[in-house]
């Protein structure tokens, strides 16, 4: 009887609601869809019987069930929904404590000389400059003859040294790298070579044995000293900040005519004095000038053809000043602590 | 140097303050050190003493009547010893403000003391460089004179940095040349004795030159000098430049010096033997008692001033005792010598004696210099009471050198900055060149005045004239760029390294190339094998920078000891290493250190070689851009059983491994520490990877269990594996390792993990299966592995 089976539609579709309310999450949700609608479930059970009916009551009978499956269906995925709200919300519910520390990767580090050294080359490197190494044992040839600087000349003494054997000794300086540099090459040259020097000064906050210098060499025709000041700027701008200015004041370095000592704007204060600067808003920061001609034709130029100018700043005191630093024992110390927060 | 500005202004009306006239020197290229405050004074008259009479009620004080060119004369109470009637001496007036005290009215028992009497200390001289007692003044002094303001003690005294080639203004003269110039005014130039007699004919010579290290030697006798204390103008002169005065003419010999740079030496002439000098080489054997009292045993590398008999005088640097100057003194013999500059360095050298004399000629003094100061001193002895005679000179002409020509394109050409011949002539002007200007106005001749021996090319002169123009005249260009042809591999190599080396977790460190010997001690005491021979400074400082670092490793090890805890510590250095001997070399590499804790690991395991042998292999992939090689080596300071080559193309590039237990104990490290060592020189050029396309076709992983003999090395095992897999091996990975009761004896178990992967289709079971069965032949045939019973 077609009423029997509206019947038995009805009550099925009862219990399903009943399963469905009770059924948490999917997999419940799925044991009930395989319960009520799977194969051998009990929607079959229900369309077994559409055999006992007459003909005539069978497309009825058999729309009447496609119509509850359908409607079961869609119930089952209603409910899917709402079980897939429910966790979502449970999901966005959820919080942690942000402020738990973070599991750290191990952190390494440039050391602050090297940031400084880099940062210096960079700038170079972009305005044509190649970067060259140099031996830290050099002859007197090297280191002081060929620039100029010849035995008992006073300004050997600023520049006391470390002796290996008579005429061999550590560079004082990374200027011998100017004399190596042009007898191996032709002009032009554009060159800075940084690197570790070291005189014969008691270790203190402002003084080691060994420290390091960037020296610059520019030489071709037309090269003066606006360059050098133009490009200083430049250098001081890239590792200090964008409103260095560049002071040159008359100074003697033998291998350089014109020479010239080098400030630039106090970074501590930008240039109103503070105690960095001792009050004048300038900090010194190294030597230039115009390469000597004697320097020139013992490299194998000819001063009438080029001219050039060489510089050379100490990398330590760039680090120290722009990251507050007040010793130079710091930066060779090596205190992890110390590194990790300087990096 | 001191410059006293109060001495400064006898040559230079100059009204700027001291921080304005160290600002004009620093722009000269004479950076001021320090800037010496004087003490505030105020009130103090010249006086003379009318009378001087016992204090009526007190043995130790006197009452005087000083006349000070007020409306009436003062009494003034002192305790004084050293003073006497008609003395002429400073006077603080009621009101007046001294170093440390204002001068009040007071009673002194029971007379009213209308002021003080002055010493050097209360107007802030050093006490011990003048009398005891009371300063007593010159005679002609104006009474009634403001003090203070006629000998300008409240004037600063400058502390002057002084270029090593501008010996010429380690002197007051020079100094005030210099600011004159920046000025645009003129030096008063101080007067000189110019001989009245010209005529008359040269007395027998006076000094012999037998050395070419002496270029020139003014010698100037003087008759009639009476030794006594000199003014008080000289005296205070030379106080506030930091020397001492001693008589008149030690005074006028210091004075003469420090006013214009020539030092002099005067030779009490009657003990002169012979009575004429000879500069020449010492001879072996002989010494000289100096001034100082030493006695100096003498060789031929010092250059002596002898009479007859003996030295008297160590060149520029000390004279003898036989002719010192005395009180006693009647006649003198001036020296105002030329010596070569490294000589008289050599010698300071050689005697460790540095004096305010050497360390001017040891600069090398102009020739016209010793003229002048020949002359200089003449004028202020014969204003002293003696006669001088006609100077004697022996050797080089003090001619003034050659033009200099300089166009006029030269000062575009080196400073950037147009600068025209008018302009030029006239900053070389200031300094006390003369120049003339060529017609047409393209060039310049000039010539340096007799001070500045340190001008001699076109560039000195651009110099000289940018200075007194200002530097700060230079304006910013940037300069073309230039194609270079020099190399920046070397450095770029070190920046990679040290970027890579950093992203995996090292921390880099600089550490001193110079170290102590107790490094190497470490070495040999752990039985460590140093690389080579340690190369030592000739000339250290301490024991504590004697030696070059021949390996980076122990100051690594040292900062391991130190700063190595609980946690993994990661630390590299980029450096040259040194060694060799005679000729001795350096080597530029890089060393990396891991350390780590203590863990409780069978023998046959050490997994922190494993976390550091991954990293390094990562370091080196990322330098190489391509994997290394690893082959068990054994070098000097690695465990022998634990350390690693790491070979690119078959080639050495580093070593790894864990440090020798030796070392460990040595620098008293108690965690694992394992480190790498690479030279710059031999780290691989990067070759970038080549393109193949990964596979689309999903991959098999199968892990298996294999029984093998311990000796049996993991890379054997991967081999086989990949000889057995005929193409299909995607990747194979041992990564377990068990040795222990649950397998048989003497035998280890592996586990090694295959994944399979075909390139063109996707890999079935089968095929899979058919490869394993195929990779266990292998194994077994080269490893002699079979699969763990389960």
């Amino acid at each position: 009887m077609f009423s029997d089976l509206t019947d038995q539609l009805d009550a099925l579709g009862a219990r399903l609601r009943e399963a469905l309310a009770s059924a948490g999450d999917h997999a419940a949700l799925e044991g009930v869809r395989v319960r009520f609608l799977g194969r051998s479930g009990e929607i079959t059970q229900v369309r077994r019987a559409i055999g006992t009916l007459s003909p005539a009551e069978r497309p009825a009978a058999g729309k009447a069930i496609n119509d509850a499956v359908a409607q079961f269906e869609a119930e089952l995925e209603s409910r899917s929904h709402e079980l897939d709200a429910r966790a979502l919300e449970g999901e966005l519910a959820l919080a942690i404590d942000v402020t738990f520390p973070g599991i750290a990767p191990a952190t390494g580090s440039l050391h602050p000389i090297r940031r400084a050294m880099e940062d210096a080359c960079r700038y170079f490197e972009r305005h044509g400059f190649a970067v060259v190494l140099g031996p830290e044992i050099e002859t007197e040839y090297y280191n002081f003859d060929a620039l100029n600087i010849p035995p008992d000349h006073p300004a050997r003494e600023g520049l006391d040294s470390f002796y290996l054997r008579p005429g061999l000794l550590l560079r004082t300086h990374t200027s011998p790298m100017q004399v190596r540099t042009m007898q191996a090459h032709p002009p032009p040259i554009a060159i800075v070579v940084p690197g570790k020097c070291y005189r014969r000064d008691a270790i203190d906050a402002r003084h080691s044995p060994m420290f390091h210098q960037i020296e610059g060499l520019l030489v071709a025709p037309g090269i003066h000293l606006g360059h050098l000041k133009g490009v200083l700027e430049g250098l001081f701008r890239e590792v200090f900040g964008p409103k260095q200015a560049v002071r040159f004041r008359p100074s003697f370095f033998p291998f350089v005519e014109p020479g010239a000592e080098v400030d630039t704007t106090c970074p501590g204060c930008g240039g109103e004095g503070c105690k960095t600067c001792g009050g004048s808003g300038w900090i010194e920061i190294g030597g230039s000038g115009m390469v000597h001609p004697d320097v020139l034709r013992e490299s194998g130029y000819d001063p009438a053809g080029v001219t050039g100018w060489a510089f050379g700043v100490g990398i330590e005191r760039i680090a120290m000043v722009r990251q507050d630093i007040d010793d130079i024992r710091v930066l060779f110390e090596n205190d992890p602590r110390v590194l990790e927060q300087l990096a | 140097m001191k410059l006293p500005i109060a001495w400064l202004r006898d040559y230079l009306d100059v009204t700027l303050s001291s921080d304005e006239i160290a600002a004009r020197f620093a722009a000269l290229g004479f950076p001021v050190d320090d800037i010496v405050r004087r003490p505030v004074l105020s009130g103090v008259r010249v006086g003379r003493l009318a009378r001087v009479e016992k204090h009526p009620d007190a043995d130790r004080l006197l009452v005087c009547t000083v006349d000070v060119a007020g409306p009436k004369a003062l009494t003034i109470a002192t305790a004084a010893t050293n003073v006497a009637e008609g003395q002429v001496v400073p006077v603080a007036l009621l009101g007046a403000q001294l170093v440390g005290l204002t001068i009040g009215p007071r009673k002194m028992r029971g007379i009213d003391s209308e002021g003080m009497l002055c010493s050097a200390a209360e107007l802030g001289l050093e006490a011990e460089w003048f009398e005891d007692g009371i300063l007593q003044l010159e005679d002609e002094l104006e009474i009634g004179a403001d003090f203070t303001r006629m000998f300008r003690l409240g004037d600063d005294v400058l502390d002057v940095e002084v270029t090593a080639n501008r010996v010429d203004a380690m002197s007051v003269l020079g100094l005030a040349r210099e600011l004159a110039a920046s000025l645009g005014a003129r030096v008063r130039e101080p007067e000189t004795h110019r001989d009245s007699n010209a005529e008359r004919p040269l007395g027998p010579a006076l000094v012999r030159l037998e050395s070419p290290d002496c270029t020139r030697f003014v010698a100037q006798r003087v008759s009639g000098v009476t030794v006594r204390p000199s003014p008080f103008w000289m005296r205070v002169r030379l106080a506030l430049a930091g020397q001492r005065p001693i008589n008149n003419l030690v005074d006028i010999s210091n004075f003469v010096m420090f006013e214009g740079a020539q030092p002099l030496h005067f030779y009490d002439f009657e003990h002169v033997a012979g009575g004429a000098l000879v500069v020449r080489d010492a001879r072996e054997g002989e010494s000289i008692r100096t001034l100082d009292d030493a006695e100096r045993k003498l060789d031929s590398r010092f250059l002596v001033i002898a009479d007859e008999r003996e030295p008297q005088c160590i060149a520029g640097l000390k004279g003898a005792a036989p002719t010192e100057v005395s009180p006693a003194t009647h006649e003198l013999l001036v020296e105002a010598a030329t010596f070569s500059g490294p000589r008289v360095r050599r010698m300071s050298v050689a005697l460790g004696l540095r004096t305010e004399a050497s360390s001017r000629h040891e600069k090398g003094l102009p020739l016209g210099l010793s003229t002048w100061g020949a002359a200089r001193a003449a004028y202020l002895l014969e204003r002293a009471g003696a006669s001088p005679d006609a100077p004697f000179v022996a050797g080089a002409d003090d001619a003034p050198p050659a033009p200099i020509r300089v166009a006029v394109a030269s000062f575009a050409q080196l400073l950037g900055m147009t600068i025209d011949a008018n302009e030029a002539a006239g900053a070389l002007r200031a300094l006390g060149f003369s120049v003339e200007v060529a017609a047409g106005g393209d060039a310049l001749e000039t010539v340096p005045p007799f001070w500045r021996g340190d001008v001699k090319i076109r560039e000195d002169v651009v110099e000289e004239v940018a200075r007194v123009v200002g530097y700060d005249r230079i304006e910013s260009a940037l300069p073309p760029v230039l194609e270079t042809r020099v190399s920046s591999d070397d450095y770029r190599n070190e920046s990679r390294i040290a970027q890579a080396l950093a992203t995996r977790g090292y921390r880099e460190a600089v550490t001193f190339s110079l170290q102590p010997a107790a490094l190497q001690r470490r070495y040999e005491r752990a039985g460590v094998a140093l690389p080579g021979p340690v190369v030592g400074i000739l000339n250290p400082l301490s024991e504590d920078q004697r030696y070059l670092r021949f390996s980076l490793l122990p100051a690594l090890l040292e900062l391991a000891a130190k700063y190595a805890r609980d946690d993994a510590y990661r630390v590299f250095e980029i450096g040259h290493v040194f060694e060799g001997d005679p000729e001795p070399f350096e080597t530029p590499g890089v060393a990396w250190l891991l350390a780590l804790p203590q863990s409780a690991e069978p023998a046959w395991r050490d997994s922190g070689f494993l976390t550091f042998k991954g990293e390094s292999l990562a370091f080196v992939r990322a330098l190489a851009g391509r994997d290394a090689e690893v082959v068990s080596t054994a070098q000097p300071g690695w465990h022998p059983g634990k350390s690693a080559a790491l070979l690119v193309d078959g080639r050495d590039v580093a070593v790894i491994g864990a440090v020798d237990p030796r070392l460990l104990a040595a620098f008293e490290i108690d965690v694992r520490v394992y480190a790498g060592w690479m030279r710059m020189a031999d780290l691989p050029a990067y070759r970038a990877p080549r393109y193949k396309p990964a596979s689309k076709y999903p991959t098999v992983a199968r892990d298996l269990a294999l029984i093998v003999a311990p000796e049996i090395p993991a890379l054997d095992i991967e081999h086989a594996v990949r000889a057995g897999g005929d193409g299909a091996i995607a990747d194979v990975r041992v990564f377990d390792e068990y040795r222990g009761p649950q397998i048989e004896a003497g035998k280890k178990s592996i586990a090694v993990r295959v994944i399979l992967q075909r390139d063109d289709a996707t890999l079935t079971d089968a095929e899979a299966d058919g490869h394993v069965a195929a990779i266990l032949a292998a194994l077994h045939e080269r490893c002699g592995a079979r699969i763990r019973d389960s």
